[in-house]
Formats: C-alpha cells, sequence, structure tokens
C-alpha cells in the first residue's frame, strides 16, 4: 500500500528550479564575459537573494524545507550509515549536500559582491573594500566555483544513481511536490510532518530576502557611493 | 678563436633584440598600459553603461581612442624573453606558457587591436548603443587574453 504525500511545497520548489537555471546562466555569463559580464552580476545578486530566502524558509517553511527536519547531525548520519534512518524528506546524507551547496553559493555570493574581472565589472560593494583584497576575494570566487561545479556533479550523479539503482525518481517529486511512499511509514513518520505552508510566513520571507537584494544591488550603495565614480567619469577633459 | 667570438657577439645581440629592456622594467611598463587603459575603460563603462545619462561624447571618445592608442602601442615587446617572472609596479601573473603559446597569443592580440580600433571609430560618431555593443566586444577580448595567460589571482 502506498499513500501520496505532498513534501515539497511550492516556495521550496520555486526555489529550487530557480536556483538551478540562475547557477547555470551565471556560469554560461561569466564563461562568455564582455557585455554579458554584468548579467552575471545581476544573476549573482538574485541568487544571494534566493539564498536568504532559502534560509529564512529552513526556519519557518513548511516541515521538509526546514533544517531543524533534516540537518545532518551527527546521530541522524550515523543512524543513516548504519541503515536505522528512516524518513522521508531529505536524507542525512542529501541534508548535508543541501547545507554543503547553501554554503559553497555563500562563498560565491559572498565574494561576488566584492570582486572585479579587471575589465570592466566590479561587484556591487566593490568601492566598500580596496583593489588588493578584491583581487584576493576574485581569486576565492574562482576557486569556490570549483567546488560548487563538484556539488552540482555529486548532486547529478545522486539522483541519476536512485532513478537507475535504488528505482526511485527524485525529479518528478521536486516539480509536483508530490511523492508516493509505503503507508507503513507515512504512519511512522506522521508526527514529524505536521507543519504546513504559511502564506504570511512566505511573504514576510519574500520582503526580507527582496530588502537584501534591493540593498546590495543599488539601495544602499546609490546613496553613499555612486557619486564618487561618477565624479571620476565626468572629470574635466580639457587637459 | 675568432668564429667563436663573433659566435659569442651574435648570440648575445640576438637576445639583447628579443628584449625591450631589463625584465622588470617591461613588466612595470605593461602593467602602466594596463592600468591606463583600465582607467579609460571606467569611464567609458560609466558613461556608457552604467550611467548613461552622464554620457559624454568627447570625453567618451577620448577615453576609446587612449585605449586603442595602448592597443597599438606594440605592447608585444614588453613580452621578452623572461618576463613571465619579475616584480614590476607588483609580480606579473604572466603564465609561462604564454611562449609557448605565441600563436593563440597573436590571435588574442590582434582581436584586441581590431575591437579597440573599431570602438575609437564608433565612438567619435556618439552613438550611445553602438558605443556600448563594441564596448562589449573589447571587454571580450580582454577575457580572452586573460584565460589564456593570465594567472587567476
Amino acid at each position: 500500500m502506498k499513500v501520496t504525500i505532498h513534501i515539497w511545497d511550492l516556495p521550496h520548489r520555486l526555489f529550487h528550479w530557480l536556483l538551478a537555471a540562475s547557477v547555470t546562466a551565471a556560469y554560461v555569463t561569466a564563461k562568455i564575459g564582455g557585455a554579458l559580464i554584468d548579467w552575471h552580476g545581476r544573476i549573482g545578486i538574485f541568487i544571494l537573494g534566493l539564498l536568504v530566502f532559502r534560509i529564512i524558509w529552513g526556519f519557518i517553511g513548511s516541515t521538509h524545507s526546514r533544517f531543524s527536519t533534516f540537518f545532518p547531525t551527527f546521530s541522524r548520519l550515523a543512524a543513516y550509515l548504519k541503515g536505522r534512518w528512516q524518513g522521508i524528506g531529505h536524507n542525512p546524507l542529501g541534508g548535508l549536500s543541501v547545507i554543503a551547496l547553501i554554503a559553497t553559493l555563500a562563498v560565491q555570493v559572498g565574494t561576488g559582491l566584492f570582486a572585479n574581472d579587471d575589465i570592466a565589472f566590479q561587484g556591487p560593494l566593490f568601492d566598500l573594500i580596496d583593489k588588493s583584497f578584491s583581487d584576493k576575494l576574485t581569486g576565492w570566487h574562482n576557486t569556490a566555483f570549483n567546488f560548487l561545479l563538484a556539488l552540482v556533479v555529486l548532486h547529478l550523479a545522486a539522483i541519476i544513481f536512485y532513478r537507475w539503482v535504488k528505482k526511485t525518481n527524485l525529479v518528478v517529486p521536486m516539480l509536483t511536490g508530490k511523492k508516493n511512499i509505503p503507508i507503513a511509514l507515512a504512519e511512522a513518520v506522521a508526527t514529524n510532518h505536521d507543519q504546513r505552508f504559511g502564506a504570511v510566513r512566505f511573504i514576510l520571507s519574500l520582503i526580507i530576502s527582496s530588502t537584501v537584494v534591493w540593498g546590495v544591488s543599488g539601495g544602499v550603495s546609490q546613496l553613499y557611493l555612486a557619486q564618487s565614480q561618477q565624479q571620476i567619469a565626468q572629470a574635466p577633459s580639457s587637459f | 678563436m675568432k668564429k667563436k667570438l663573433t659566435l659569442a657577439i651574435l648570440v648575445a645581440a640576438s637576445a639583447n633584440a628579443a628584449v625591450a629592456g631589463p625584465i622588470e622594467e617591461q613588466i612595470r611598463f605593461r602593467q602602466s598600459a594596463y592600468s591606463f587603459a583600465a582607467w579609460n575603460i571606467s569611464k567609458i563603462k560609466s558613461q556608457v553603461v552604467d550611467h548613461p545619462e552622464t554620457f559624454n561624447k568627447d570625453s567618451v571618445a577620448a577615453a576609446a581612442n587612449a585605449i586603442a592608442a595602448v592597443a597599438n602601442s606594440g605592447l608585444g615587446a614588453l613580452y621578452g624573453e623572461g618576463t613571465d617572472k619579475g616584480v614590476g609596479w607588483k609580480e606579473t601573473r604572466l603564465k609561462p606558457e604564454f611562449f609557448q603559446k605565441k600563436e593563440e597569443v597573436t590571435v588574442a592580440a590582434n582581436t584586441f587591436n581590431v575591437a579597440a580600433n573599431e570602438l575609437a571609430k564608433v565612438a567619435a560618431t556618439g552613438d550611445v548603443s553602438a558605443i556600448k555593443t563594441q564596448f562589449g566586444k573589447v571587454g571580450e577580448s580582454c577575457k580572452s587574453c586573460h584565460d589564456l595567460i593570465r594567472i587567476k589571482e
């Protein structure tokens, strides 16, 4: 007997697919460069918004979006590796992968805000630090990308492994939000499945993440920083 | 003996012809050239891309001419043998592979030349959207060289 349960709420799924699309777009625009580097910057700020949203959602989202539900603690990891873990959301290894992805992306976004490409691009907060520190952060941005790439490959490999070896489709639930599980399992974890999606909490998360995006994408910096650049640009050209 | 001396002089002369001044000096000159270009690039970026309301035709044209002048100045002379190591204003980031990739470097350098000269031409017209497009192409040509021969931080 199987039963269909709601596992990934809509904001969670939107976050996931928007993140996948944004990271791909960020990679492509960075590789091509030229005028597209400005889009790389904009996409990066969007990813920052997604991450802030996800972190807040990790505390006030529905059950399986919450860090407390899937955070890979030692006891959970140990239980999982001994085959004694039982659950329906992210398993402890998956949870580890989620935390690693969020942390790596946070490093990417955090360094990107201050980075420069030595051509015609500076991150939106570049002016807050000096050039040599920005160069260093740009270096970290480049290095951390390799780590991100490895995590993405692992992520995709896990999906393929589940599909072909464990005969479990992970992609469909991430699209529909629904998952078929044995009724016994559903009953066993029913008590852990009580936090529903809340519209007010969703709007609150959206407001906070949008405010952060607004702040770094010019809201704050335009108030204090842009003047100096314009003064250089408009310096008299009579000599 | 005489033959050996001639040979020694020839070797020394050809080594001299390959380098335009001491290694540190070449590195310093080329770093200066690129940072002067960077100043001019930032002016165009600001007036054409970030704050088009501040666009000033003469200022942008002057900046584009300066970039073209750097591109046309024969920068290749500053990449003599041994200049992948050394300190100019700061440590050079030239990859040692530069000297094995001369053909690819020549292509990349020519792309920059053509793009920069075209930018100067387009800037003279004052057509902001055309300048913006060509400015992007110059940026791409910078990147292709950086990816090829510049050590990442």
